[in-house]
């Protein structure tokens, strides 16, 4: 790639843009202590196991936003390079996304708690006495239903904001490059690879992290909800929270210092 | 002598506005045609057409035929071999975001060319040709869009050149050209006749008639003439309003 900045000017930035990783950084370590030692009892019962459930989890997660980011961008791609202008299907399409986007995350986040959760039961739980488990026996449970509604909602959350901000990165590559490379007797397939792809890769990743990151926040939120019935932590739900949140706060600081460093280049580039 | 290009009953829509309302002519092998005009007359559509970029157009529709050494240019199933056949030089130097030398070697990579030689050659031959090969030869890793508006110009023209074309269409190529090196590429142009047909779409009047062998004057989508360039610059065109255009005291 040929970049406009010098390797020094780029380094000068990624250290600028560090900054707010180290105060998250310093940020979260209290949390995490404050976090440990209110439930200090319950998480020596359950620690063996927590971790790496708690791991599990986040993979899981990660992989379902990466499918749901990948699925995001191959929709933009067909809707923006092949679809013509004016087709029904495209106008369909964006206008639902444009719906979608446009729907605050925490609302996201109350309609997954409200739709997913009393379907399956789970609110029935938590409005009653906390349950009178043995907090020994069940290391660390993983409630499915939260679990699947957390999926869902992710791929709600991440498809129509990657689908919008890949569009966008598309649509940034001004039409003359294009038609200037069409000229030159490039086929289609050539000119998204060499250089519409190329330009617009950065932004894209940079959306699909930004979305990313609002479906961890949000589920951070849910998480956070359930933890003031879930009194004992023994679900493991104060470590969830935490890891989603600093999920969460690294994916959206990662995006904006990718902006940030790379696309200073990229409208000189294009 | 066998007609290069054969336009004919050719017109151009976009949405319902006309913007070449029939326009019939032959262009023939190894001349330069002048195409002037006033703004609006349909000369950049006509290119459009040409190399069939006006498809990038959705709202743009085509009737009528343009034949390329006899053959109706809708009927060439692979359009990319019918737009590395033809050379474009928009009147705005499209910069693509790759080094000066690969923005040159791309046509050639893309027909197939892979050679580090060859494509040297080719590089070199055509910055030579657009006169720009002094001012870069010692930096054609650096990035195209950094150079300077007249130099970009010069860069497209120096693609356009890379892969051969048999036509080459340059739309106001000397907008943002200092007069010097314009006269340098003009220069070039004659000597390139040998080896291509040129359709020459240009706002300077004088331009076309330092190099066109023959010139069409356009106006509103119409052609109202075509001649030789002796001809269209004398005292009598056939048409009044060729000679107040080319004598500048037209509208
Ligand atoms: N993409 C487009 N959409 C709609 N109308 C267009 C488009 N491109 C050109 N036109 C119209 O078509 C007509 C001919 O335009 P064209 O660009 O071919 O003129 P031109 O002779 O090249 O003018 P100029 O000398 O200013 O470059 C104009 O009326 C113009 O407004
Ligand atoms: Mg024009």
């Amino acid at each position: 790639m040929n970049a406009m900045t010098t390797r020094a000017e780029r380094k000068q930035k990624f250290v600028l843009q560090g900054i707010p990783f180290i105060i998250f950084g310093i940020a979260a370590i209290p949390i995490w202590k404050a976090l440990k030692k209110t439930d200090a009892a319950d998480m020596q019962v359950v620690s063996p196991n927590v971790l790496s459930m708690l791991l599990n989890d986040l993979y899981i997660l990660l992989s379902v936003s990466c499918l749901a980011i990948l699925l995001g961008i191959v929709c933009a791609f067909y809707l923006e390079e092949w679809l013509p202008k004016n087709n029904w299907a495209r106008r369909l399409i964006e206008s639902h996304v444009a719906i979608l986007t446009s729907i605050p995350s925490t609302l996201y986040g109350i309609l997954a708690i409200s739709i997913f959760f009393s379907y399956a039961g789970t609110l029935k739980v938590i409005d009653g006495a906390p349950p009178a488990q043995n907090t020994e026996s069940i290391p660390f449970q993983r409630n499915t239903t939260l679990f699947c509604g957390e999926v869902l909602t992710f791929i709600f959350m991440v498809t129509p904001v990657t689908i919008k901000t890949t569009q966008e990165a598309l649509r940034s590559v001004a039409t003359p490059v294009r038609e200037a490379v069409f000229a030159l007797g490039a086929s289609q397939w050539q000119v998204l690879r060499q250089h519409v792809v190329p330009i617009a890769f950065i932004r894209i990743l940079a959306g699909g992290c930004r979305a990313m990151s609002r479906a961890f926040a949000t589920a951070a939120l849910l998480i956070g909800i359930y933890i003031w019935y879930d009194t004992t932590d023994a679900g493991g739900m104060s470590g969830r929270f935490i890891l989603f949140l600093a999920v969460s706060l690294f994916l959206s600081v990662f995006s904006s210092s990718l902006t940030e460093v790379y696309d200073s280049d990229l409208t000189q580039r294009s | 002598m066998k007609n290069k290009i054969e336009i004919s009953g050719l017109q151009v829509h976009y949405g319902d506005k006309p913007a070449l309302n029939g326009v019939s002519f032959d262009v023939h092998p190894n001349e330069i045609l002048g195409i002037i005009g006033p703004a609006q007359s349909g000369k950049t559509t006509l290119l459009k057409v040409i190399n069939r970029t006006l498809e990038f157009t959705p709202e743009a529709t085509v009737q009528g035929s343009v034949k390329l050494d006899g053959v109706d240019i809708d009927t060439i199933g692979d359009v990319y071999e019918l737009r590395r056949r033809i050379g474009m030089v928009l009147p705005l130097p499209v910069g693509l975001p790759l080094s000066i030398y690969d923005n040159v070697a791309f046509a050639p990579r893309t027909a197939g060319l892979r050679t580090k030689p060859e494509l040297d050659e080719i590089v070199e031959r055509c910055l030579q040709q657009a006169a720009l090969w002094d001012e870069v030869k010692d930096r054609l890793d650096s990035l195209g869009t950094k150079l300077s508006g007249g130099q970009q110009q010069r860069l497209t023209i120096a693609r356009a050149l890379s892969h051969q074309p048999e036509v080459l269409c340059l739309d106001e190529f000397s907008i943002a050209i200092d007069p010097v090196t314009t006269m340098r590429i003009e220069d070039v142009l004659k000597t390139l006749q040998t080896e291509m047909t040129i359709l020459l779409v240009t706002n300077l009047v004088q331009q076309a008639k330092r190099l066109a062998n023959r010139t069409a004057f356009f106006l509103n989508g119409d052609l109202i003439e075509i001649d030789t360039t002796d001809v269209i610059f004398s005292e009598n065109p056939a048409n009044q309003a060729t000679y107040d255009y080319v004598n500048g005291t037209f509208g």
